[in-house]
């Protein structure tokens, strides 16, 4: 399948889930397909967190999903997070690995091991339950409920064709997101983000 | 296998054996828990292996071990956005790493983390692996104009929730560093 067909896809099954895209291609089409800028965290400043970023959003927001998105450049940086996703076992987390063999927003340059890198495998291997691996999309459609909606924690590794394209950044400042993100979450899971953890004394 | 639990629990006995303070240990543990944190994403330095059981065995946490120290700044900034305090608690040594991920994701979209790290490199420490952090590490921070505090004294631990709060103040991160001596239980 091609990284579009992949995103448009799961953006067109996505409903209040909250999501945490990656450094480059993942947070372009997200926002090039979906414009969303409330329920998602285009983490461009990320390079293997932002899997991370989304547990700990996922550890505080428990009665929302959250979708986190990484690219293979990023995941094989840090393939150790697996061990703290398994161990932290969040009911409401998802991990979309997508992996393309090349660092996409760096021209393609090809990832060491990009022949033989098996991320199924390492999930596996990490002691993860619910992995899944799609190339085809016909298979991410077909398993989709299977592998996304189902409570639990699932690694979803999908195999997509390198972007030969930019599709640009969303036009957004780092506290711009922060701000639209965080008063969504303030507004939807009436947790106090901005003002409840500051103390109250103003002197 | 031995739970996470009992592995804690050896290793705050072997902590102790060291010359750590447990009694130190919780009592950093309770002031972060009265400045709001209530997550602790960690990663060892001996020094703090006392606190990290600590957090472990308080059912009042949220304890996170992680593999390496940028997972805990990101989870942390994560827990940010869900209205979670929580506190990054590693060596020295960890904080050196952690340049990019700080500059990148705290500074970019001004997202505060607390961190708390052991003073490695101080006069005081004995590991001859440690001496680039007694002769660089307050000068990265600066570079970066990361605000810290050294806390040396018992009487001195309140200072952890300043830190705290003033991270969620300004919007950045903070940094506590911890003595030897502290540790101990002889400040």
């Amino acid at each position: 399948m091609t990284y579009y067909e992949c995103i448009a896809l799961l953006a067109s099954r996505w409903t209040d889930e909250l999501v945490v895209t990656s450094a480059g291609t993942s947070s372009e089409l997200w926002y090039n397909i979906t414009g969303n800028t409330e329920q998602v965290f285009y983490l461009e400043a990320s390079m293997s967190l932002s899997s991370m970023f989304a547990a700990g959003i996922a550890y505080g927001v428990t009665d929302k999903h959250i979708w986190a998105f990484s690219g293979d450049g990023a995941f094989v940086m840090n393939a150790g997070m697996l061990a703290v996703e398994q161990q932290m076992a969040l009911p409401n987390f998802k991990h979309f690995l997508i992996s393309n063999r090349v660092y996409g927003s760096t021209s393609d340059v090809p990832l060491p091991g990009r022949k033989n890198n098996d991320y199924e495998g390492i999930a596996r291997a990490f002691g993860i339950k619910r992995v899944y691996s799609f190339s085809k999309l016909d298979e991410l459609k077909n398993n989709f409920d299977k592998a996304v909606l189902d409570p639990g924690y699932s690694f979803i590794h999908l195999e997509v064709e390198p972007v030969s394209e930019r599709f640009g950044s969303p036009p957004l400042d780092g506290p711009e997101l922060k701000f639209r993100f965080g008063r969504n979450i303030e507004k939807v899971s009436n947790k106090k983000v901005f003002s409840g953890q500051l103390n109250d004394e103003r002197n | 296998m031995d739970s996470n639990i009992e592995a804690s629990q050896k290793s705050t006995e072997r902590a102790v054996k060291s010359g750590y303070s447990q009694k130190i240990a919780k009592e950093i543990v309770d002031v972060c828990y009265s400045a709001g944190v209530r997550l602790a994403a960690t990663l060892p330095d001996d020094w703090i292996a006392n606190t990290i059981a600590c957090f472990e065995q308080d059912i009042r946490f949220a304890h996170v071990p992680v593999n390496r120290e940028e997972s805990a700044i990101g989870i942390c900034s994560g827990a940010f956005l869900s209205g979670t305090g929580s506190v990054a608690l590693m060596g020295a040594s960890g904080l050196m790493t952690l340049i990019y991920a700080i500059t990148k994701i705290n500074y970019t979209y001004e997202i505060p983390v607390f961190l708390m790290v052991t003073n490695r490199g101080s006069f005081d420490d004995k590991a001859k692996f440690h001496t680039s952090n007694g002769l660089y590490f307050e000068s990265v921070l600066n570079s970066i104009q990361l605000p810290y505090t050294v806390i040396k004294k018992q009487k001195e631990l309140p200072r952890i929730e300043e830190a705290y709060h003033h991270s969620r103040k300004i919007s950045r991160p903070t940094v506590v560093i911890l003595s030897k001596k502290l540790l101990q239980g002889k400040g």
